[in-house]
């Protein structure tokens, strides 16, 4: 709007008076610049699109591509015996039927390869720090502090793995600034997975064998306990085989008890005829009372006393019975052991590359337009709602 | 900018809207529990005795040990949900029932949602320090981290006050939708994350229960109060993009309704 006057006056005028009419003509109002200086001190510049600018000024000028090498794993299981993996009888039930369980192995996986353990490990196989400070590295996304907890930190910046719950697969993503160096990390990781995963079978085998191997020896034990035990008892009653004592005893009991009814049978056949002084009638009744009392002793031999039959026949029954028992553990042991060795000789845990590690030849990292526009759509929101605050705060002015 | 330095500096604004505001809320105080002795109290007896009757009936109910029965989890997040239920269903009576306020050219629309906001806030953080400590003083575990329940009572307040600006613009532009936001508010509390833990979800439903921002700040209020006992998953950013976008709408939405409110 302002002409400023003083701007032609002091321009020479050799023309003589022509020039003031003719000076006018090539000085517009200088609306366009004026538009654009308020363009540009407006807060919107000032606030939203000066940051977008040098956001995407980083992006497109200064930031260095980064290469992603990506692989996906599963972690299968061979061999259908599920106790081995009771930990995930769980996962069993809610996943997938046939990927539950190496669903859980793979989360078990997720969280090894996001842990500092991981880093460390994969610090002695490779030098990542140099590989995350390369020189064509930009100063924003590269390395900068090396102790474990910002290297972990950084690192989980780099490189993601996620699951698939459905699936079980597990993607790995590693990011660098150099094809070559990408692979190398996804292949030091995947290195470190399988030996992480195969360390953890081996000891799941290692146990069980352990417990079935124990379980063989106490029973072996036992065995030898009660035969032992069983031989001092018959070396202690004399006696080889107390059952078949009793039954002998038991068969002389009969026997003369059979003999007492010949016995008492010939006595009242003889005393029917025969006078009662008659010596063959006394010799009978002194067989009958031979037999009776013989009879006697014996039964007491059996049943009475300290040292009677009855007690020996019970002790040796238990021992028995102990042997019994003994062996039928050793069996049922060396059973389980043979089939916990075919288990493990046929179970085993082991992780399966689906998808190699690939070298990148196109940059896919940093995500330029997402990061500028999602820069620039929040600060512009953000932007908004302080201009409609501010413009609220304005209502106040009395 | 030339013709600003003709204006009040913005600070002098913004003092008087705080002084505005300030105002407004004791004018609500008044006009909504009156000037009795104990008027006041009911703004923190409401919640507290809602809160510890859904507490007490969930405790009997399962009838669980561990964090399903925990009395805790449901009066506290009780608590949260109660404000956010109260700021969006009292927003569709703000502007109408101080439409006379207008008449002042101090006071602007988002004062008045501004103003019962704070109240709100007021009661329900107090019954919040107030129901943690019942609950520490009746055995219950110290929170893990009271920084984190005192993030998510901040970001509901913030959801809760993006939606309500939301709210009140619309019902002032369109009348008859108040009764659907009753219902609404009503059938969003069984999936806005007060009954459950994500982790309790099979995960098909859990890809869907984060779409849902006040399950986020659930899983945070719930993150502070049990710590790492329980696994908890929150996305803080998602809640922030929320709450721009509902604040953006919202006040945009009571900048054109301002034009547009009639005082008779």
């Amino acid at each position: 709007m302002k002409l400023s006057p003083h701007t032609t006056a002091f321009e020479p005028s050799p023309l003589g008076t022509v020039e003031t009419w003719t000076e006018a003509a090539p000085t517009p109002p200088p609306r366009p610049r004026n538009r654009l200086w308020r363009f540009i001190i407006h807060p919107f510049t000032l606030w939203v699109l000066l940051p977008t600018a040098i956001v995407a000024a980083y992006f497109y000028l200064f930031a260095a591509p980064q290469y992603v090498s990506e692989a996906r794993i599963v972690v299968r299981v061979r061999g259908e015996t599920q106790h081995a993996m009771g930990a995930n009888a769980l996962a069993s039930l809610m996943g997938a039927t046939g990927s539950g369980a190496s669903a859980g192995e793979a989360s078990t996986l997720r969280e090894y390869l996001t842990s500092h353990d991981a880093v460390m490990s994969l610090h002695d196989r490779l030098d990542i720090v140099s590989i995350w400070q390369r020189p064509e590295a930009d100063y924003i996304a590269r390395l900068h502090d090396t102790e474990p907890e910002r290297l972990t930190k950084y690192y989980n910046s780099m490189v993601s793995a996620s699951l698939d719950g459905s699936t079980g697969v597990l993607t790995l993503r590693v990011r660098s600034f150099r094809p070559e160096d990408s692979k190398a990390i996804a292949e030091a990781l995947l290195a470190q997975a399988e030996d992480l995963v195969n360390r953890l079978s081996e000891r799941q085998r290692g146990d069980q064998l352990r417990v079935a191997r124990d379980e063989v020896a106490i029973a072996e034990r036992r065995v030898a306990d009660s035969r032992e035990a069983l031989a001092r008892f018959r070396e202690q009653q004399r006696d080889l085989d107390s059952q078949g004592t009793a039954v002998a005893s038991q068969q002389q009991i009969s026997a003369m008890e059979g003999a007492l009814t010949v016995a008492r049978a010939e006595l009242r056949e003889r005393s029917a005829f025969m006078r009662p002084d008659n010596p063959a009638l006394q010799s009978t009744r002194n067989r009958i009372e031979a037999l009776e009392r013989q009879i006697e002793a014996e039964r007491l031999r059996r049943t009475g006393g300290d040292g009677a039959l009855v007690h020996q026949l019970a002790s040796y029954d238990r021992l028995m019975l102990e042997r019994e028992f003994a062996d039928r553990q050793l069996a049922s042991a060396t059973t389980s052991l043979e089939s916990a060795r075919t288990d493990a000789q046929r179970q085993q845990v082991f992780v399966a590359r689906v998808v190699e590690p690939n070298l990148a030849v196109y940059p896919l990292y940093p995500r330029k337009l997402i990061g500028v526009g999602s820069v620039f759509l929040g600060l512009a929101v953000a932007f908004g709602i302080a201009w409609l605050l501010i413009a609220s705060m304005r209502d106040h002015a009395v | 900018m030339s013709d600003t330095a003709a204006r009040p500096s913005l600070a002098d604004c913004a003092r008087t809207q705080l002084r505005v505001i300030g105002a407004l809320v004791i004018r609500e105080m008044h006009t909504r529990f009156g000037r009795h002795r104990f008027g006041y109290l009911t703004l923190f007896l409401e919640p507290m005795i809602l809160a510890i009757g859904v507490g007490i009936i969930h405790q009997l109910h399962k009838g669980e040990r561990g964090v399903r029965g925990s009395f805790e989890m449901y009066a506290i997040g009780y608590v949260l949900f109660m404000k956010f239920r109260q700021m969006i269903m009292r927003a569709s009576g703000a502007i109408p029932s101080n439409v006379a306020l207008l008449h002042h050219r101090q006071i602007a629309l988002p004062d008045l949602f501004f103003a019962r906001h704070l109240i709100e806030t007021a009661a329900c953080t107090g019954v919040l320090f107030l129901m943690t400590f019942v609950g520490i003083a009746m055995g219950g575990e110290y929170p893990d981290s009271p920084m984190k329940m005192l993030a998510a009572a901040a970001l509901m307040f913030l959801l809760a006050q993006g939606m309500a600006l939301m709210v009140g613009a619309a019902t002032t532009e369109w009348h008859g939708i108040e009764r659907f936001i009753h219902l609404m508010t009503y059938l969003f509390l069984p999936i806005s994350g007060l009954f459950f833990m994500l982790y309790w979800l099979p995960p098909w439903l859990q890809e869907y229960a984060v779409w849902v921002p006040t399950v986020h700040i659930f899983e945070l209020l719930r993150d502070g109060q049990f710590g790492e006992k329980y696994w908890t998953q929150y996305d803080l950013l998602y809640v922030a993009k929320w709450i721009l976008v509902t604040h953006l709408i919202g006040l945009a939405g009571l900048r054109v309704v301002r034009g547009r409110i009639g005082l008779e």
